[in-house]
């Protein structure tokens, strides 16, 4: 109990979060019940959610360096497109059949995406671009090459087997949604149990002394812009698979919400604090709320009201948080001085 | 800082620079392809099209010189520019001032509240605005209204103001085209802006801020002022913007504008000021914006559709930011300095 205890005060703004998720759970069953928890407003969920998931913990690693992502959406998209030329291209499907075209269109994207995020870390690290304008930029530049391409339009014309890895289940869940969980262990595991995610916190507190103390700054940077880059790719995948085409302007709305998933995880604009697995429960808190507002039928213009106002709270209760710690740090020195002066 | 890149006597290669050479090769090249380009018709076109995002683009220059960001401004413009529009319908008063006035009292009245933000928490500017975007607009959508004002329904003041015109021509297949009143508002802020920007402690102030807050506040400038001062005044100009490009499409729809705030954001980068703070020109905004504007209505003489615009768009804006970013780094390193 009191590990617990310590445990739990150690890191305040999971706490919250925690007992929010709890408190949001909770009343939602009080008021509206089997409307919203339900087997098959689960499964929704878990279709709708995976894409935008993986998008969030994309902008988390970003943000936990003390940069930005604004180019995740338009990566995705671009990825997205990219893979759909593949796939929608007639005499690779006819010469190469369904299988390896679709490996292909995977591997296509994967790489758009990746060579996406590593140009991201590459102007940031090596010359030095302030990250909200270095991915401003590319931001605009792969949304230029996604509209260029397509004029704009959609692609679809898909294979089957492909669209029906956007509908598979296993058991009831969703095939998209067992890729998203993966991707989240094995981030979640890189960032909190290896040398690697140490220096990522490292740099994300002070770049300066990360560089001093014989971290390769660059390098890192450059690896997370890429491992967003991967995710904003997996992201632009499923987009395709579950809504059989690609286009350019798809998910505009999920630049703000994962800044708001990021930031309501507790993880800090300025770099260097918070937990990834608390990425987990703020989109499950944020999706919950979301089939909530469905219900209540909500205007999407009523519920961004309602997520600014949240992505507000939420930076006040940070402030808070980090203002009590350092108070509670203040005492302890002064207590300290104290003592050595006696 | 201009003064003393002419002192060295040595040639660098400045963003005002570079975007002039763009300008003029561009235009070279266009004129070429499509002589039909040079003309004043296009030009004044463009000027009217390019007004409003001017008027806001020395807000944001001010911004992002202490060191902040604002993407809020968009919201704040249709949020004034709609509540303006309604309140001239409702209480029947036909005159553009009364619309301007009331605009820019909301403006000034959301830029505050920004500044507030900001300076309470201490928190990005970037993502404080980002919150207050959908505030601000989710207010406006949810509590005021999403009805449309067609060109039927808006004030007379708002459409002759919108068609106002300096001069007029009429080239020689009869389309009368002239110089539009918004330059003159352009003029007026930019002279203001520049004013307050090299001639008042302001806007030393908002220099001192940007290159480094605690020297500035150690030479005794207060912040809290110059933060009320900057959002204030980005909310104004906001509010102008609102209201000019209400009258430039004749009709105001309460969705429209939000979301293009990066495009205006990315010209002011574009044209060298850096978010960093502390640094960036009117000039080099002006070009910026003027950059944006020519590609946006000029491809089509190429023969690209529009869709291409983005990327030229987006070409430029990297190389711009990467020739600043690295001259700058490269600069550091020599110093030794390692903080970026």
């Amino acid at each position: 109990m009191k590990k617990l205890k310590a445990s739990m005060r150690s890191d305040l703004t999971l706490t919250i979060l925690v007992f929010f998720t709890i408190a949001i759970l909770v009343f939602l069953a009080i008021t509206l019940g089997p409307k919203v928890y339900n087997g098959r407003n689960f499964q929704s969920m878990a279709f709708q959610i995976s894409e935008f998931a993986v998008l969030a913990f994309g902008m988390g690693l970003a943000m936990l360096l003390g940069g930005i992502d604004l180019s995740i959406v338009a990566n995705a998209n671009l990825s997205g497109i990219m893979c759909a030329f593949v796939l929608s291209n007639a005499a690779i499907v006819a010469s190469l059949g369904d299988g390896a075209t679709i490996a292909i269109a995977v591997i296509v994207a994967l790489v758009v995406g990746t060579v996406g995020g590593l140009f991201n870390g590459f102007l940031i690290a090596k010359c030095s671009v302030h990250p909200i304008v270095a991915t401003l930029g590319t931001m605009t530049l792969y949304n230029g090459i996604s509209t260029a391409s397509t004029g704009g339009n959609g692609v679809s014309g898909f294979p089957k087997a492909f669209t029906n890895l956007g509908v598979a289940t296993v058991s009831g869940v969703p095939v998209l949604f067992i890729i998203f969980m993966v991707l989240a262990i094995i981030v979640i595991f890189v960032m909190t149990y290896t040398g690697f995610g140490k220096k990522i916190y490292m740099i994300g507190e002070n770049h300066t002394a990360a560089r001093f103390s014989a971290i390769n700054n660059e390098k890192c940077i450059m690896i997370i812009y890429a491992m967003a880059g991967f995710l904003a790719g997996v992201s632009g995948i499923m987009i395709s698979a579950r809504v059989n085409s690609s286009k350019v302007g798809y998910g505009d709305t999920y630049q703000l919400q994962a800044i708001l998933v990021a930031v309501l995880a507790g993880i800090s604009p300025s770099g260097g604090k918070g937990k990834m697995a608390g990425i987990l429960l703020a989109l499950a808190c944020t999706q919950i709320l979301q089939s909530a507002f469905t219900v209540w039928q909500f205007t999407p213009y009523s519920k961004k009201l309602i997520w600014g106002v949240m992505l507000l709270a939420m930076l006040f209760v940070n402030k808070i948080i980090d203002y009590l710690d350092t108070q509670k740090q203040k005492q302890l020195l002064d207590l300290q001085l104290a003592q050595d002066a006696e | 800082m201009s003064k003393m890149k002419d002192s060295k006597k040595k040639f660098t290669f400045t963003t005002e620079k570079f975007l002039i050479l763009i300008i003029v090769l561009y235009c070279i090249v266009v004129t070429c392809v499509n002589p039909g380009f040079f003309s004043a018709a296009t030009l004044f076109d463009m000027i009217k099209s390019s007004a409003g995002s001017m008027v806001v683009a020395m807000g944001l220059l001010l911004v992002i010189i202490t060191g902040g960001i604002d993407v809020s401004f968009t919201a704040v413009a249709i949020s004034s520019g709609y509540i303006a529009t309604t309140i001239m319908m409702n209480t029947g008063i036909n005159n553009i001032f009364f619309g301007f006035a009331i605009a820019i009292i909301i403006g000034i009245v959301l830029g505050l509240i920004n500044a507030v933000l900001i300076h309470v928490t201490k928190m990005e500017p970037f993502i404080i605005t980002l919150a207050t975007q959908s505030i601000f607009h989710g207010c406006l959508t949810t509590f005021v209204g999403t009805k449309n004002i067609g060109s039927v329904d808006i004030p007379t003041a708002i459409t002759k103001f919108g068609g106002a015109r300096l001069f007029t021509m009429t080239d020689e297949y009869g389309n009368k085209t002239g110089l539009s009143i918004y330059i003159l508002i352009v003029i007026a802020v930019v002279a203001l802006t520049w004013w307050i920007m090299y001639k008042t402690m302001l806007g030393r102030s908002v220099f001192a801020l940007g290159c480094s807050a605690e020297s500035a506040r150690r030479a005794g400038f207060n912040s809290w002022k110059t933060h009320l001062f900057v959002y204030a005044y980005i909310g104004m100009l906001g509010a102008i913007y609102g209201m000019l490009s209400i009258g430039g499409v004749n009709a105001c729809n309460p969705v429209s504008m939000v979301g293009t705030e990066l495009t205006i954001i990315a010209a002011v980068i574009i044209g060298g000021a850096k978010v960093t703070g502390g640094s960036g020109s009117i000039l080099g905004t002006l070009l910026g914006v003027f950059i944006m504007y020519l590609f946006n209505q000029t491809l089509v003489f190429l023969g690209f559709s529009s869709s291409w615009n983005n990327l030229f768009l987006g070409v430029v804006l990297i190389v711009s930011i990467v020739i600043t970013s690295y001259q700058e780094r490269r600069k550091n390193r020599r110093l030794f300095i390692f903080t970026e």
